[in-house]
């Protein structure tokens, strides 16, 4: 708990964490609204208020999935800045144990990211309702939950493998290389590949814009959330493993 | 245990033995073995390059030995229990993110530790930060991260101390400050270990001199045994580096 309270103070004193925060949520805010909006004005006027409230909760989590890429690189720069610096000494005079720090990160980063997630989400789902008020949107239907389970999911994976990553390579550069090639490129390139089904249900972001009902499904709900949440911990694990050494 | 001991009975609190680290071609610590007792300052000695930063990492578990050990109170620094609460150590003063205030580095720290945060004001006047505390670090002189990294050193209220090159780059009022400090946290029973490659300081600070070149251990003895009539403590130093340096 120490740990965790010290990692929190860290992440919290920097100005660079709040402005990333900032940016991302400003941005993807003004995205949802302008994406919601205009998938709301297409709407077909027999939409029932189930399938309104389904289909403003899909817009936003589209929105909060473009926030990923700031906040992963807020996980990349939470331990590359400390290599950068040198203070991962400090850290590590003041917690012997590298894995107990990793993990006190990750749990940091985890919580950040989904308030950051929230801050997204809330107000876009809001602002969805008002703008769709003429087809009387249900509450949220059970089917919604998958998108928002998968939504959060990967903005919180897209954070932690930042900062596995930074743990990994140290070079914040190299680092967010890495993570914007796992995430944006390799999905991209497996697309063109004819193996790219495979190749797609084994990388992060396909599952994920399955769960957000971007895509055709191609894997059960639970394989996607499995696979999404293995790249958050696996990459983690080798990171922690490789750190002991 | 060891952490009693405020007094004059001398105890050994830091135990190298037979500490070697080897990178790829270098050998940074040759078989050194040493003990550093409490309540007296002990200065480590030795030319630029002589392994006494791998030593102090090496004693930090920072860094794996190749062979040998070294513990602190018999026990391994990575196997202690809120570390700050029993050794305070200053490396690299200038390891240090700019960005953020003085006391909001030292409150981490704290944190980290399950310590009060209550003791920072007071540390920070200690230290003559008293002023810059809320300001940024980037903003701080070399001087004055010394004097930060002092500060977090003492934050735990440890009994050892370890210090890498304290007074690199400190005006004279600067070294005469730390000097007196250091001084007074043995007087008070701690047990203080304090790198420097400069003799002179050494002269003035440390009541026991480890001094080692290559790596090896060349000395290891109280000042006053060292300094024999008709010779200054700096054609000692150099007598014993150029001995081993063949
Ligand atoms: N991480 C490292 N990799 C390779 N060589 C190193 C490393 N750290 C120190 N050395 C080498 O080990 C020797 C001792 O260095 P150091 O402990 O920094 O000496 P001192 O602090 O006494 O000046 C030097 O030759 C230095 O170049
Ligand atoms: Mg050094």
């Amino acid at each position: 708990m120490n740990t965790v309270n010290a990692e929190w103070i860290k992440l919290r004193t920097l100005r660079s964490t709040w402005w990333t925060m900032g940016i991302a949520v400003l941005v993807a805010l003004v995205l949802t609204a302008l994406g919601a909006g205009a998938v709301i004005s297409r709407w077909d006027p027999g939409q029932a208020p189930g399938q309104a409230a389904m289909g403003i909760v899909v817009a936003v989590y589209v929105g909060v999935i473009l926030a990923q890429l700031p906040l992963g690189m807020l996980g990349v720069m939470t331990i590359s800045g400390e290599h950068a610096s040198g203070m991962i000494d400090t850290t590590h005079v003041a917690t012997p144990a590298k894995s107990r720090v990793l993990l006190a990160k990750a749990v940091v980063l985890a919580g950040f990211a989904i308030i950051g997630s929230l801050f997204i989400a809330v107000p876009g789902y809001l602002y969805g309702r008002a703008v769709a008020a003429e087809f009387n949107p249900s509450a949220l239907p059970a089917d919604a939950w998958p998108v928002i389970g998968g939504g959060t999911l990967m903005i919180v994976v897209t954070t932690l493998l930042g900062l596995a990553l930074g743990a990994l390579l140290r070079n914040g550069a190299a680092a967010m290389a890495a993570l914007m090639a796992i995430v944006l490129l390799l999905p991209f390139v497996a697309r063109m590949l004819p193996w790219g089904d495979w190749a797609n249900v084994l990388l992060p972001t396909y599952p994920a814009l399955q769960l957000i009902e971007q895509v055709p499904d191609i894997m059960p709900t639970w394989v996607a959330f499995t696979v999404l949440g293995g790249w958050a911990v696996v990459p983690l694990i080798i990171a922690a493993l490789v750190g002991r050494r | 245990m060891w952490k009693t001991p405020f007094g004059p009975i001398v105890e050994r609190v830091i135990e190298v033995n037979g500490l070697t680290r080897r990178f790829k071609r270098t050998l940074a610590v040759d078989d050194l073995s040493f003990e550093v007792a409490s309540g007296r300052v002990t200065g480590f000695l030795g030319p630029n390059g002589a392994g006494k930063t791998t030593t102090m990492r090496l004693i930090l578990g920072l860094d794996r030995p190749t062979a040998g050990q070294a513990t602190l109170g018999g026990r391994p620094y990575r196997s202690l229990r809120r570390p700050l609460t029993h050794v305070g150590a200053l490396l690299d003063a200038t390891a240090v993110h700019g960005g953020r205030r003085a006391e909001q580095h030292l409150r981490w720290l704290a944190s980290s530790n399950g310590l009060s945060a209550r003791r920072i004001g007071g540390l920070l006047e200690l230290v003559g930060l008293g002023e810059a505390g809320g300001k940024r670090i980037s903003g701080f002189s070399l001087g004055m991260k010394q004097r930060l990294g002092i500060a977090a050193a003492l934050l735990g209220d440890p009994a050892t101390l370890l210090l890498d090159e304290p007074v690199n780059g400190l005006d004279p009022e600067g070294i005469r400050w730390t000097r007196q400090l250091l001084r007074s946290l043995a007087a008070e029973g701690r047990t203080v270990l304090v790198s420097s490659h400069l003799m002179s300081e050494m002269a003035l600070t440390a009541d026991h001199l480890v001094v080692i070149g290559r790596g090896r251990l060349l000395a290891d003895a109280p000042i006053s045994e060292l300094v024999r009539p008709g010779t200054s403590l700096e054609d000692v130093f150099m007598e014993l580096v150029s001995e081993g340096a063949r």
